[in-house]
């Protein structure tokens, strides 16, 4: 290779030289021309020479490349000892992340070494991706009746959740976050891709406030503004679908939330939405807004653990401008032991009440199929709510990495009379904290025949489910909140 | 007096009491740093005139913390936060987000990254996926361990402290000459005393403590962890055990929050000893500040590889 660099150059010099030799000169020029030849001469020697250096840095380096293990990260070598403690201040951007310099572009490289010499945050905002599967096997007859917990896929097993997260800084003062979903709702159909989540927070607004804008999973008690893969059991609760709908409460709209100065945690939150959610109002209209509002507060028990107490309201309209109230309180403990890098124990419920106005159609009293009654306005007071325990007994080893818990539901129907209860032990198994299967059996009963059919056949009254949920998570995610 | 209203006269008694002592605090610029050993070198730069808290305690992981409302209360009232960087506190987002104080905030003057300008050791030269386990993609975060670096870290807590409290840069600057300059005479102690143990091979359960060797020109000779993150499989173990008895790795180093007991099993069969290091300051009862902790860390080491 040096050879193959050297020579093109010697040839060149030569041509010069034989070129300037080759015109009619007269004697004296001769000397002028051989000093001007010498020059040249050590012009190519200096040149020569940096050459050779510079290909024999290359070749080190190939040869250090070649002899290293490519995937692991590289093995720490005895470093000379550093003066002993650098007392100077730091140059203002960290040496391995600076910007590549000419020599580093020109070195042999592996595809990724330029992007890896990014600094940290260099793409400016953080991407994750999370795949979510259920599988679920029931009795033929809830099958029928589309009654099952993931209704219309009951014997099935399909993904859930697959969430592609954007989360980060948009500038000094704000940040934001964009879900993608995708999932099946239908047996056999293909796959829904929705936004989940699209919003900013602006988190520099005066007398500590933050604002979130945009479309959300509002922070309505405890569970609903957590992501289906990311809730501690394998099922949204029962209470929150039967109140809110299969997919809990997404709005759009804005929350704001204060945390005085005081010494003990306290957070208000009140929010403005259009009222989307089908379920539980309907009307769609910011002229006519949902309100919500939260205050949550935390005591921390030290070695003890923590407890997180929480009270939630939501007030809109349905379609017929009816209003809708529904209220919640919560309640959080979790206990890790001192030096342990998992909780314990947790614990956890949720209580809601709903207040609903609704249109009572008047009623048949002799059987002539005429009402006899008019129709009238009625009030539904309907309360529901869930309980959970889980339990992480082991501290190292395999077993560290299994929990078991159990979840006790009780509500009433929303709208219609009557309530169900269910029970539901299931087990967690994380291989890594990237990836988790889970495993449940869920006992359903509700109190009303053929209160639980979806289709007018079959009957999902008293229900027994086996699920099966397995979670990954592919680069960043967030950290949650206790 | 009623037994309500005497109750009720406690309280607002109890409520201005807490009030004025957070009075008296304020005075005082008040800090949170994310580990023991930012909070340990904040106070050593803002001296008096800082009141500083940490969030994650010193036995705890700091990879992983669990983020309670209370770190939030702590963030709301500080006028500064001082995180480690690298990936290693990511969670110190999600407690700024709840504790709803613009002072602290990212690019905020009161927001300080203490890796600024530190040489970061075990930076990937090859791409990098979660197959190699919970790997850092920015390099090593835990530089905190060498005493080396004290100066550029407390470098950068000062212009953290200038920025929120001009007025008082040459007090925070004096407290840092007179930190670093006990630091150099302590440092000139610990590198005679490691000094005979130069190139002695040692096994870590999570790499932790690659800073302090190389600071002491230790060689890392394995890890328990298959790879950091995910425990270890018995067909690592047992490969690891044959080539500490090949290497003849006398010591095997554990963090108080891994599982020492393994740890011994490793090195029971190595024919090696376990000794506990304390990877932060508090993290064991001889490590009660950063100075202890250093000390700590060299003497435990001198002592097994003697």
């Amino acid at each position: 290779m040096r050879r193959w660099i050297g020579v093109p150059l010697l040839t060149a010099a030569v041509a010069l030289a034989g070129a300037f030799a080759a015109e009619p000169a007269a004697a004296q020029d001769a000397e002028a021309l051989r000093r001007e030849l010498e020059q040249m001469r050590k012009q190519f020697d200096s040149m020569k020479e940096s050459y050779e250096k510079a290909i024999n840095n290359l070749s080190e380096r190939l040869q250090k490349l070649e002899s290293a293990p490519p995937p692991t990260p590289p093995p720490v070598t005895v470093a000379p000892s550093p003066p002993a403690v650098a007392s100077q201040a730091p140059p203002a951007t960290p040496a391995p992340s600076g910007t590549p310099s000419l020599m580093d572009l020109a070195r042999p490289r592996e595809p990724f070494s330029l992007y890896e010499r990014r600094g940290a945050g260099q793409l400016l905002f953080d991407m994750g991706i999370t795949g979510d599967f259920i599988g679920n096997l029931t009795q033929y007859n809830v099958q029928q009746a589309q009654g099952g917990t993931f209704d219309g896929l009951e014997n099935y097993f399909f993904p859930r959740e697959i969430e592609l997260n954007l989360f980060g800084q948009i500038d000094p003062y704000a940040r934001a976050e964009v879900r993608f979903e995708a999932g099946q709702d239908t047996r056999g159909e293909s796959i829904n891709v929705s936004l989940a989540e699209a919003n900013l927070t602006l988190m520099t607004l005066p007398f500590n406030t933050q604002a979130k804008l945009g479309q959300m999973r509002v922070r309505f008690g405890l569970s609903n503004e957590i992501h289906e893969h990311d809730l501690p059991f394998i099922d949204r609760p029962d209470v929150l679908r039967e109140f809110f709908g299969d997919n809990g409460l997404v709005e759009k709209g804005g929350e704001v939330t204060w945390v005085p100065s005081l010494p003990f945690y306290l957070q208000f939150l009140g929010g403005l939405f259009d009222g989307d959610n089908e379920t539980a109002f309907g009307l769609a209209s910011i002229k006519y807004p949902l309100v919500t509002g939260r205050v949550r507060t935390f005591i921390d028990l030290d070695e003890w653990g923590a407890i997180q107490l929480g009270m939630s309201v939501a007030n809109g309209l349905q379609p017929d401008r009816l209003n809708n109230l529904i209220l919640g309180w919560d309640m959080k403990y979790k206990y890790v032991p001192e030096g342990w890098q998992h909780p314990l124990f947790t614990t956890a419920g949720e209580l809601l009440y709903q207040i609903r106005r609704v249109n009572s159609s008047g009623e048949d009293l002799n059987g002539d199929g005429i009402p006899d009654t008019p129709d009238e306005k009625r009030t539904l007071h309907r309360v529901g709510g869930y309980l959970y325990g889980e339990l992480q007994p082991i501290r190292f080893g395999f077993w560290s990495r299994f929990a078991g818990g159990l979840r006790y539901d009780w509500t009433e129907y929303a709208t219609a009379s009557g309530h169900q209860w269910a029970v539901q032990p299931y087990l967690s198994f994380l291989p890594s904290e990237f990836l988790r299967f889970r495993l449940g059996y869920k006992h359903t009963e509700g109190d009303t025949a053929g209160c639980c059919t979806n289709t007018g056949i079959g009957s999902a009254r008293i229900k027994d489910e086996w699920f099966f949920q397995s979670t990954f998570i592919m680069g960043a995610h967030p950290a949650h909140p206790f | 007096m009623s037994i309500a209203r005497r109750s009720f006269c406690l309280a607002v008694a109890g409520i201005a009491v807490t009030i004025a002592s957070g009075a008296r605090a304020a005075d005082k610029i008040r800090v949170v740093a994310t580990t023991t050993d930012l909070k340990a070198l904040t106070e050593a730069v803002g001296g008096r005139l800082v009141d500083v808290d940490a969030m994650a305690r010193g036995n705890q992981n700091p990879h992983d913390l669990e983020v309670r409302p209370s770190l939030m209360l702590k963030v709301r009232r500080a006028d500064m936060l001082v995180t480690n960087g690298l990936e290693l506190d990511q969670w110190a987002e999600v407690v700024v987000q709840g504790a709803n104080n613009p002072k602290v905030v990212l690019g905020a003057p009161g927001r300080v990254d203490a890796s600024q300008g530190i040489s970061v050791l075990e930076v990937p030269t090859a791409r990098v996926d979660r197959s190699m386990g919970d790997v850092h993609p920015v390099g090593n975060p835990h530089y905190t361990m060498d005493p080396g670096l004290a100066g550029p870290i407390t470098a950068n807590i000062l212009e953290g402290l200038a920025r929120v409290a001009p007025e008082s840069r040459s007090a925070f600057d004096q407290n840092r000459r007179e930190f670093l300059a006990r630091l150099d005479q302590a440092m000139a102690g610990w590198t005679q005393t490691m000094e005979p143990f130069r190139g002695a091979r040692i096994v870590q359960y999570h790499p932790l403590f690659v800073y302090f060797f190389t600071r002491f020109g230790l060689v890392k000779g394995g890890s328990v962890e298959d790879r950091p993150g995910i425990p270890p499989t018995p067909e690592h173990l047992v490969r690891l055990i044959a080539e500490m008895k090949q290497g003849g790795v006398k010591l095997v180093v554990v963090e108080p929050w891994n599982d020492i007991k393994l740890a011994e099993r490793v090195a029971q069969e190595a024919g090696a000893k376990v000794r506990v290091l304390a990877p932060s300051v508090g993290a064991v009862k001889e490590a009660d500040t950063y100075f202890a902790m250093v000390d700590y860390n060299v003497r435990t080491i001198a002592e097994a590889l003697r």
